[in-house]
């Protein structure tokens, strides 16, 4: 059906997350928790419809069970729309056979008549993981002023780090002049956030050449953006000053859990004016039993307390049962915790019950099943 | 086999027994348990027995109800055929002034020609002051299998139970209703108090419909009163926890039981196979500081801890400052408790403001009100 819309999103979501580990062994990366009642996915979704964007197709994989549960017909994220909304899109086969996504720019181009049929100006990419609040609507604002053909979003990273990155080296007004995928040698820290603007027919005709190109490996980083500056199209960066955290590793996905606690959080989901939007199950409300101390800690529905709790993210439905002691520890949901004492990035899967001896507990920093 | 019955929830039938709460919301909708109203017990307990087609009654004073039960969604009850409708009184081109319902009766009369279209076998009426988390499959199993023309679900009680709005009191021999009286009245040693849950086949609701009108009956309890020795009117006996909100001592009372009492909570709300919806919030989850310290307490999400709370209900985005000391108290959503304040036996209405130091406290048996919005 034709619908017109100025600019559409295509979310990446069908990434493992092979260093999540236990955390992705039965479930996509963007559909593991967050800050207790969050999924990764949840911070894309929400910045869509908090900058005006209600097209979204969301491009699945790996696992796709829970995350397909999760992202239903996008009505949390008020995206269930007669006209445009959410779309799930696997990969599927067609007359000239199937084919997996290949890589982030395949996927997109595998799409290429999901984007048609809206006809939009320009196309946002985005990818599933990673934690951050961003209006897209400034970051159009400037794709549009500069008239650029592609806008990277970009964040400043610490020098050291900036080898794990695409890095952008730009000239004062921000137009790219080099792209360079995870380099040796950095010669700056502006990093891109694997969110790109794109003006569709530049999209689409790059898409194609990268396609019909077989040495290729169809990724947006690694192909398609230094394509385009090879073949001399006006490339910006946006700086995004904002909480950015890429929780592609369990300390990077337990560090982003623990900015959101502490008398100072750096993160906060609290913030009514640019909210994150979950799906939100029936739960009880939380209980705090007559022997149980909190402190410090964000703790879900749910949740029923009779130990101690301390600097801890619990999820959902969680039991810490008479004497069990919880620190600087993550919970997923409904987990049952019985005396045990957890302590230092301990990382909990669901539907664990952990019984365990308090004197000799083993405090080993690991994601337990 | 699949049950097929039809719901009918009345929403204020004691609006007046509960004025403080009721100033501004029906019965249905006053506030419960962190983050529900009242209505969703009804509503969840007719969902879990999978009835689809449910309708609230409502007679004024109803947009806080109204906007809780929007479409239905929450209850998955937003259905092409069947879901929520709410019936509330109209006037007509005929007749200017609009005729409330003050009683069950009154309201059903009004709905003949609509309780006509209903296809459903049965049909389960409820009010909206019980708090109950009741197998309503079951009750309508037991009416089937009875043959009874009615089945009252009723709870024994003391005696000397009493409330402001009179109630039906029940005597039941091998389940069939042998006596029936207005509340403290009664005589029988153990009376069974009738918590107004009513299931009837669609076919004899009709039937007394037609009755009330033949004979201008208003009140259900009455058609009861008048008919049940010569027809078999049957009793379900509910054992399981139930708390009937008919005062604003009652409602207190049921809410901090809810912090106390585990077996309240875990029969009420902690069912995995009938849990209780309500209208879900995009909300965050609790945070606790540093400085928090909690008791029995049951905190909706959104809330800021950074005091002390013992025996307390907090509803959604209730902040409590450093030092303040929350006890025995019930706070509504929004409400702020300020640096040093301290609360005791208290029930804030929604976005009530404590300043700092402010030091309130009621009594366990006469609990202090704060009316919505007020900033003390």
């Amino acid at each position: 059906m034709y619908c017109k819309k100025e600019c559409i999103a295509m979310l990446l979501a069908g990434g493992q997350g092979s260093r999540l580990y236990e955390l992705t062994r039965e479930t996509a990366k963007p559909a593991v928790t967050f800050g207790g009642k969050y999924k990764i996915i949840d911070f894309p979704l929400s910045n869509c419809i908090n900058s005006d964007i209600d097209t979204v197709g969301v491009l699945t994989q790996y696992q796709p069970l829970a995350l397909n549960e999760y992202i239903g017909n996008g009505a949390p994220w008020d995206l269930d729309r007669t006209r445009g909304g959410l779309s799930v899109l696997p990969p599927y086969q067609g007359m000239k056979g199937s084919d997996w996504y290949k890589g982030t720019a395949n996927a997109i181009y595998q799409n290429i008549d999901f984007i048609k049929q809206y006809d939009p100006e320009y196309v946002l990419i985005l990818s599933g993981d990673h934690i951050y609040r961003m209006d897209y609507r400034l970051m159009l604002k400037q794709h549009k002023t500069t008239g650029a053909a592609c806008t990277v979003a970009t964040i400043t990273v610490p020098i050291e780090e900036a080898s794990r990155f695409g890095i952008c080296n730009t000239l004062p007004d921000g137009a790219i002049y080099e792209f360079e995928e995870k380099p040796k040698q950095p010669k700056n820290n502006q990093a891109s956030m694997g969110i790109y603007i794109f003006n569709t027919n530049v999209l689409l005709e790059y898409l194609e050449v990268d396609e019909a190109d077989p040495n290729s490996s169809n990724d947006f980083g690694k192909n398609v953006i230094p394509n385009l500056l090879a073949n001399g199209e006006r490339l910006y960066a946006y700086k995004f000053d904002g909480y950015w955290k890429d929780v592609g590793t369990i300390s990077s996905l337990w560090e982003a859990n623990m900015d959101l606690i502490g008398e100072k959080p750096i993160l906060s989901m609290s913030d009514k004016s640019f909210r994150i939007f979950s799906r939100n199950r029936a739960r009880a409300p939380q209980y705090m039993g007559p022997a149980s101390s909190v402190k410090s800690s964000l703790i879900s529905e749910g949740c029923i307390i009779n130990g101690t709790v301390e600097n801890s993210i619990l999820s959902g439905g969680v039991v810490i049962e008479k004497g069990a002691v919880v620190r600087d520890s993550i919970i997923m949901e409904d987990v049952t915790v019985k005396v045990a004492h957890l302590s230092f990035r301990q990382l909990l899967m669901p539907s664990v019950r952990l019984v365990r001896a308090p004197p000799s507990a083993p405090r080993t920093p690991v994601a337990t099943a | 086999m699949a049950i097929s019955a039809a719901g009918i929830i009345f929403s204020n039938l004691n609006d007046n027994t509960l004025s403080r709460l009721t100033g501004d919301r029906t019965v249905a909708a006053i506030p419960f348990a962190c983050r529900y109203r009242l209505v969703d017990f009804a509503l969840s307990d007719m969902v879990n027995a999978n009835i689809s087609n449910i309708n609230i009654v409502v007679n004024y004073n109803y947009r806080s109800l109204l906007e809780h039960v929007g479409s239905g969604k929450d209850w998955d009850l937003a259905r092409r055929k069947g879901g929520i409708t709410l019936i509330s009184p109209y006037q007509t081109a005929f007749a200017s002034s609009v005729s409330m319902f003050n009683t069950r009766l009154e309201a059903l009369k009004n709905m003949k020609a609509y309780i006509e279209e209903f296809t459903e076998d049965y049909v389960v009426l409820m009010d909206s002051d019980n708090v109950i988390n009741i197998d309503i499959a079951d009750v309508i199993r037991q009416h089937e299998r009875t043959g009874a023309k009615i089945t009252v679900v009723t709870k024994t009680t003391d005696p000397r139970w009493s409330s402001k709005h009179p109630r039906m009191m029940l005597s039941s021999v091998a389940g069939k209703i042998t006596d029936i009286s207005m509340n403290s009245e009664h005589s029988d040693k153990n009376p069974e108090l009738a918590l107004n849950i009513f299931v009837m086949s669609t076919v004899y609701l009709r039937k007394i419909i037609e009755e009330a009108e033949a004979y201008d009956l208003n009140s259900l309890s009455g058609f009861l009163l008048k008919n049940y020795k010569n027809n078999n009117y049957r009793t379900y006996s509910y054992n399981g926890y139930v708390a009937t909100v008919s005062s604003f001592l009652d409602y207190y009372r049921a809410s901090i039981s809810l912090a106390k009492d585990e077996e309240a909570r875990s029969s009420l709300l902690w069912r995995r196979e009938r849990p209780i919806f309500t209208r879900v919030h995009n909300s965050s989850p609790v945070i606790y500081k540093e400085d928090a310290k909690v008791e029995s307490s049951m905190i909706a999400d959104d809330c800021v801890i950074e005091g002390t709370v013992i025996n307390s209900v907090l509803f959604r985005g209730v902040k409590v400052e450093k030092g303040a000391v929350v006890k025995n108290s019930v706070l509504f959503s929004g409400t702020y408790v300020g640096c040093d304040a301290e609360l005791n036996c208290i029930v804030t209405d929604k976005n009530v403001h404590v300043s700092d130091g402010v030091k309130l406290s009621g009594n366990e048996n006469m609990p202090f009100y704060i009316q919505k919005g007020r900033k003390v």
